[in-house]
């Protein structure tokens, strides 16, 4: 017992012991083990294919790809045509459709995908053989179907469609054109226009010129030999015919003159994209490049980098903000950017500017310096656990003429960077007096602010320069009473729209090859609003009766919150212009609408949403409302048009009313109004 | 002579290959703690990098009705610092070092990782250990963090056009399990929570015996254990066993089905099916019939709806697979201009298909020889191998699953695809979601009426 005891002491003793550790600070590292960058093969066919081999046996996988070498293409008046080609070369070849394609690949578990300047495929080892079957029919006798051209040509002009409402893409679209301008491959910006105006021959001049063995290299990676790779290489690529492969020049971009402000006014927007961005001459694999790395990851590589710390911790006008500068062959570019609401959008200009004054100006400090150090390097050693990763340092050294020792030696030269380096390198690359600031954004709430920057130039969505119009002033004394006044005028006089208790109206839609028919009931405290196929069939009713508001969408109730509630039943009024109950209207601004000058009144409802309508200045009329509903990326507007009105007793009624969104539009057209007709209670229940 | 040598020897390659085309052995070692700290460690010194892992098991089914979003804040909450880690320093002594780390919560399970240069493991123990030792749960860092999860339930479901597809599908399919809500949960629950329930909580799952320690990387099996004891033996078992939720549902009999209106441009159709718990037999088989269904672009919702009826955008079929009964999920996006009826009636014509006709011996090797690939493909990264391991043995208490599962694969045969089909993918068994654009509720109507968002 006694002894038991004694041992359980002992043991307990020595276990303390041995867990005397330290946990008030963070165990120093042990030596770091030397990053040993794996190894890469190399060779070349006789019909000047050139190929690398990654060797790695860790999966009983292969991946095989080609990379075409050619200098980008201007597209001119086909833009978006190289990336088309690129995709229908993967849709089917002569000896197989798109599907039986499709099933083959599928059969092996396999992938394959091309482009306009690659092709990839992957399987298990022991498909190979007829993952590089598939491979080589693809890539030496794509189909060029004319109905998958068709099917491409759709998704491409949807996507188009789509993102002229997304601000994001409005924003690289001009940025790009402003950096590279026109005539540059990386500034053109495909349309519908461009899109539609592509052949099959298009593509198929693009593949015949550019698909060739001496404009490519092949790599491949993974669970293979050399001896093999060769073997295969031979089998597979040297039928391939090489052919002439021109390079092809351009002027390199120029830096602006003087800074300026490129507006692209987006008088929906709740938030501003702000991008200070410029064309940068960085050589892939210089000295320089290296150390613009760090550099920018200091200014605003990651979390912690100074614009991120700056605009998001220290002012909140952001959930981030950050900055890229890169190198390419062609042209490189410096972007800083962030996303932020519009009232703070010169605040934020203001600071990423500071910031870019700032890192010229004084040396960065030793701790910043460390953590951009150590956080590249990390990220340096964490992708090489990927096999792919060596592939593209072979095929990088080989196509942009690196030192052999470049990926090697990367760490070290990544180390040897200074403090004085990272000022010199900003002083030499960062401009903030010869910089484009793009703005995407509500321009009569933020472009007066931002002639502080320099001057102010308008561009539409296709990156085209217009003059604006002056906004006038707002007439002295005139308020959004008067000009609700003045429209209900113009619809017939309060003293007529006073007299009207109830209201029967009939609108009726095609779309999709379908009627639709909308009916709208109205009487003092109740309303219903019924679109159905003018049969039995109801998309949706809306209806309200006193205090109770319910909505049924396909036979279903949905739930509506308490801010919808209200502006529901605001609108439910038979004229609601008539009392305004409960809002208050504000006059924002005369503006002009598709050719006609404006009055813009805005109506905020107290539970929080917003609706903005436009009146004719000449004839007092409605012209447009919209309402405002929140959306992924923020606050978004839903506009419906009002098209002419009809008189009816004596009082106008809208005759047509458009409703727009996104690429669709829907057309009511007024089929019968009653006014002040009986309407039975039980209508509304 | 010459020409076969030739033959000899890819006949030889070919035999190479074969015997090659088995996914390659994960080697590991695993072993408790006194304190029941389960421990897994598998060494691959090819890149010196090492990624260390705790998983803890609880997740949002193990939170109180009252009290949901717990599992998930806690993910949040134990960044905030401990005993040893001033508030705000977790994450810096990571990108310091030249890591990365991050953290994830499930309904089942939350799951912490580090990946660091290798000569840095112990840094990452000693991260670890303070965070399952002594967190700091502190009224200013609850507070941060609450304002954090806001943000992130605004950004990540909120204003994601179809951000709130799994709450809803969550909501409709289950009555009383705690499934029924997800992971993020109810901010109004967090901020009614007080710092007591908090740090019960943190008492009652963040204990050794109820967390998997898993490393994979660049590291020496008995250097890595010395290290781990040193930093993980002193830390104590709770005082009270874990809780595991025994909730079972109850089968549901009738058709679910709802419309939801969402900030999205195309509409879409989600039907959600029970099924049963992930490891089972008919879990696997399901699994397959997702391949079949939407595996790939010769898979048979894809080239029907996608590709020849043009009537998805794209279409998707999968297991949300768990530890309690589960669900399998279709979804379809409809392509411009078409009713979601239409859409859900072809989606339903494709199981209709699979229920009447046994598929074919070829479609079925298709199936099996794509679940190979992905099997054999999926464990190629260090942090996706500690996870896996650590999955395999707190689910099915077989880490060596990894090694073995797709045995189970294996044994699934094209009838059990037709009898899973028809044992659970009918009408009463599941949920139907519409989503529509909100800009489709907001009708059209005249000025006066304009309405309804």
């Amino acid at each position: 017992m006694r002894l038991v005891y004694f041992l359980s002491t002992l043991v307990l003793v020595s276990s303390t012991v041995l867990a005397q550790v330290d946990r008030s600070k963070a165990p120093a590292p042990k030596p770091a083990r030397e990053i040993k960058i794996g190894e890469y093969q190399s060779f070349t066919l006789k019909n000047g294919l050139q190929v690398f081999v990654v060797e790695n046996h860790k999966l009983p996988r292969l991946q095989v790809s080609i990379q075409l070498l050619h200098d980008p293409i201007l597209e001119g008046d086909k833009a978006g045509y190289v990336s088309l080609a690129g995709d229908l070369i993967g849709t089917g070849t002569t000896s197989r459709s798109k599907s039986q394609l499709d099933e083959e690949v599928d059969f092996i578990g396999a992938s394959l995908n091309t482009s306009s300047y690659s092709m990839y495929g992957s399987s298990l080892t022991k498909h190979s053989e007829k993952l590089l079957e598939l491979f080589t029919d693809v890539l030496y006798h794509p189909a060029f179907r004319q109905e998958e051209l068709d099917k491409l040509k759709t998704q491409t002009i949807s996507g188009i469609a789509a993102s002229k409402d997304d601000p994001e893409a409005i924003a690289a679209n001009v940025r790009s054109m402003l950096i590279y301008g026109k005539d540059h491959p990386y500034g053109e910006i495909a349309t519908e226009a461009t899109v539609d105006a592509i052949t099959i021959e298009d593509c198929q001049n693009y593949y015949q010129t550019y698909f060739k063995p001496n404009n490519a290299y092949l790599v491949m990676v993974g669970d293979i030999s050399l001896k093999e790779a060769k073997r295969t290489a031979e089998k597979n690529f040297e039928v391939w015919q090489s052919g002439e492969v021109k390079p092809i020049k351009y002027d390199v971009p120029k830096q602006p003159e003087k800074t300026f402000v490129a507006l692209v006014d987006r008088p929906a927007s709740v938030q501003s994209i702000v991008n200070v961005a410029y064309p940068v001459n960085l050589e892939i694999g210089s000295d320089d490049a290296m150390k613009a790395r760090v550099m920018n990851h200091i200014l605003g590589g990651d979390f912690s980098s100074r614009l991120n710390q700056n605009l998001r911790e220290k002012h909140g006008y952001t959930y981030g903000s950050g900055s890229q500068i890169s190198s390419d062959r062609l042209v490189g570019r410096f972007t800083a950017s962030a996303s932020v609401r519009n009232e703070v959008t010169d605040s934020a200009v203001f600071e990423i500017m500071s910031e870019l004054k700032r890192i010229m100006r004084e040396p960065v400090s030793d701790n910043e310096l460390k953590a951009a150090k150590a956080s590249i390097a990390g990220s340096f050693g964490r992708s090489l656990e990927h096999p792919q990763t060596i592939a593209s340092f072979a095929v990088n050294t080989a196509r942009y003429n690196l030192p052999k020792d470049y990926y090697s030696s990367y760490l070290q030269r990544l180390d040897a960077v200074t403090i004085q380096d990272i000022q010199s390198i900003a002083s030499k690359y960062i401009q903030p007096d010869h910089a484009y600031i793009e703005v995407v954004g509500k321009g009569s709430e933020v472009a007066e602010k931002l002639k502080q920057f320099g001057e102010v130039k308008y561009y539409d969505i296709n990156a085209v320069e217009y003059e604006p119009k002056d906004s006038k002033p707002l007439p002295a004394g005139l308020t959004a009473e008067k000009v609700i006044d003045k429209y209900l005028s113009a619809l017939g006089g309060r003293q007529k729209i006073e007299k009207v208790q109830t209201v029967k109206l009939t609108y009726k839609a095609s779309a999709m090859g379908q009627e639709l028919f909308m009916k709208i009931y109205k009487s003092p405290g109740k309303s219903l609003m019924e679109i159905s196929n003018g049969g039995d069939f109801i998309f949706q009713k809306v209806l309200r009766n006193g205090d109770d508001v319910s909505m049924m969408v396909m036979g279903n109730k949905q739930e509506i919150d308490e801010s919808e509630k209200e502006r529901i039943k605001y609108e439910s009024e038979v004229f609601p212009d008539l009392h305004l109950a409960g809002v208050k209207p504000w006059l924002i601004s005369v503006d002009e609408l598709d050719g006609d000058d404006v009055y813009v009144v805005e109506i905020n409802f107290p539970k929080g949403t917003r609706k903005v309508d436009y009146y004719d200045v000449e004839t007092g009329l409605k012209l447009r409302t919209e309402n405002e509903v929140s959306t992924p990326e923020g606050p978004k507007r839903f506009p419906l048009t009002i098209d002419g009105y009809k008189e009816v007793q004596g009082i106008k009624f809208a005759s047509k009313l458009i409703q727009q969104q996104g690429p669709m539009s829907l057309t009511f057209e007024l089929q019968d109004v009653e006014v002040n007709p009986k309407l039975e209670n039980s209508i509304f229940k | 002579m010459k020409s076969l040598r030739r033959t000899l020897f890819a006949v030889f390659a070919v035999a190479t290959f074969v015997a090659f085309g088995q996914a390659p052995k994960i080697e590991f070692t695993e072993y408790d703690l006194s304190n029941g700290l389960h421990v897994i460690l598998h060494q691959d010194n090819t890149t010196p990098i090492v990624a260390v892992s705790v998983l803890y098991h609880v997740g949002s089914k193990n939170e109180d009705a009252e009290r949901t979003g717990f599992a998930h804040f806690f993910e949040h909450l134990l960044f905030e610092g401990s005993e040893n880690i001033k508030r705000g320093e977790f994450d810096k002594y990571i990108t310091n070092a030249g890591g990365t780390n991050n953290a994830n919560t499930s309904n089942d399970r939350t799951f912490y990782y580090e990946i660091l240069p290798s000569n840095q493991l112990e840094l990452g123990l000693w991260l670890e250990s303070e965070r399952m030792m002594h967190a700091k749960i502190e009224p200013e860092g609850v507070e941060t963090q609450r304002e954090v999860v806001k943000e992130e339930k605004r950004q990540r479901m909120d204003n994601q056009p179809y951000g709130s597809i799994l709450t809803e599908i969550l909501k409709h399919a289950y009555t009383v399990h705690p499934y029924r809500w997800p992971t993020i949960g109810s901010l109004d629950h967090l901020n009614k929570a007080t710092l007591e329930e908090f740090i019960d909580f943190y008492h009652t799952y963040y204990v050794p015996e109820n967390a998997t320690l898993s490393i994979a990387g660049d590291i020496n099996i008995e250097e890595a254990k010395k290290s781990i004891d040193k930093y993980f033996k002193d830390i104590k078992r709770g005082s009270k066993p874990v809780p595991r939720p025994n909730v079972i549902e109850p089968p549901q009999t009738k058709e679910v089905r709802d419309v939801v209106f969402d900030n999205i441009q195309l509409p879409a159709v989600i039907e959600a099916y029970h099924m049963p718990e992930q490891g089972t037999d008919d879990a696997y088989a399901l699994s397959m019939l997702s391949t079949l269904l939407s595996g790939g672009q010769s898979s048979r919702m894809y080239k029907a709806l996608v590709d020849e009826q043009k009537k998805a955008y794209a279409v998707q079929a999968f297991p949300f697979a768990s530890e309690d009964p589960g669900l399998y999920i279709i979804f379809g996006l409809s392509n411009i201009g078409v009713p979601v009826e239409e859409l859900e009636e072809a989606m339903n014509a494709e199981i209709t298909k699979v229920q009447k006709e046994l598929i074919s011996e070829n479609e079925f090797q298709k199936i099996r020889n794509q679940i190979e690939s992905d099997y054999v493909q999926g464990n190629s990264s260090m942090i996706g191998i500690a996870e896996q391991l650590a999955d395999y043995h707190v689910y099915y208490g077989d880490a060596n699953l990894i090694n073995t599962e797709l045995d189970r694969y294996k044994k699934i045969t094209r009838e059990d695809l037709q009898r899973v089909a028809k044992k659970y993918l009918v009408p009463e068994n599941r949920v139907v979601l519409h989503y529509l654009p909100k800009s489709a509720q907001q009708k059209p109507g005249d000025t006066q009426l304009k309405s309804d968002n």
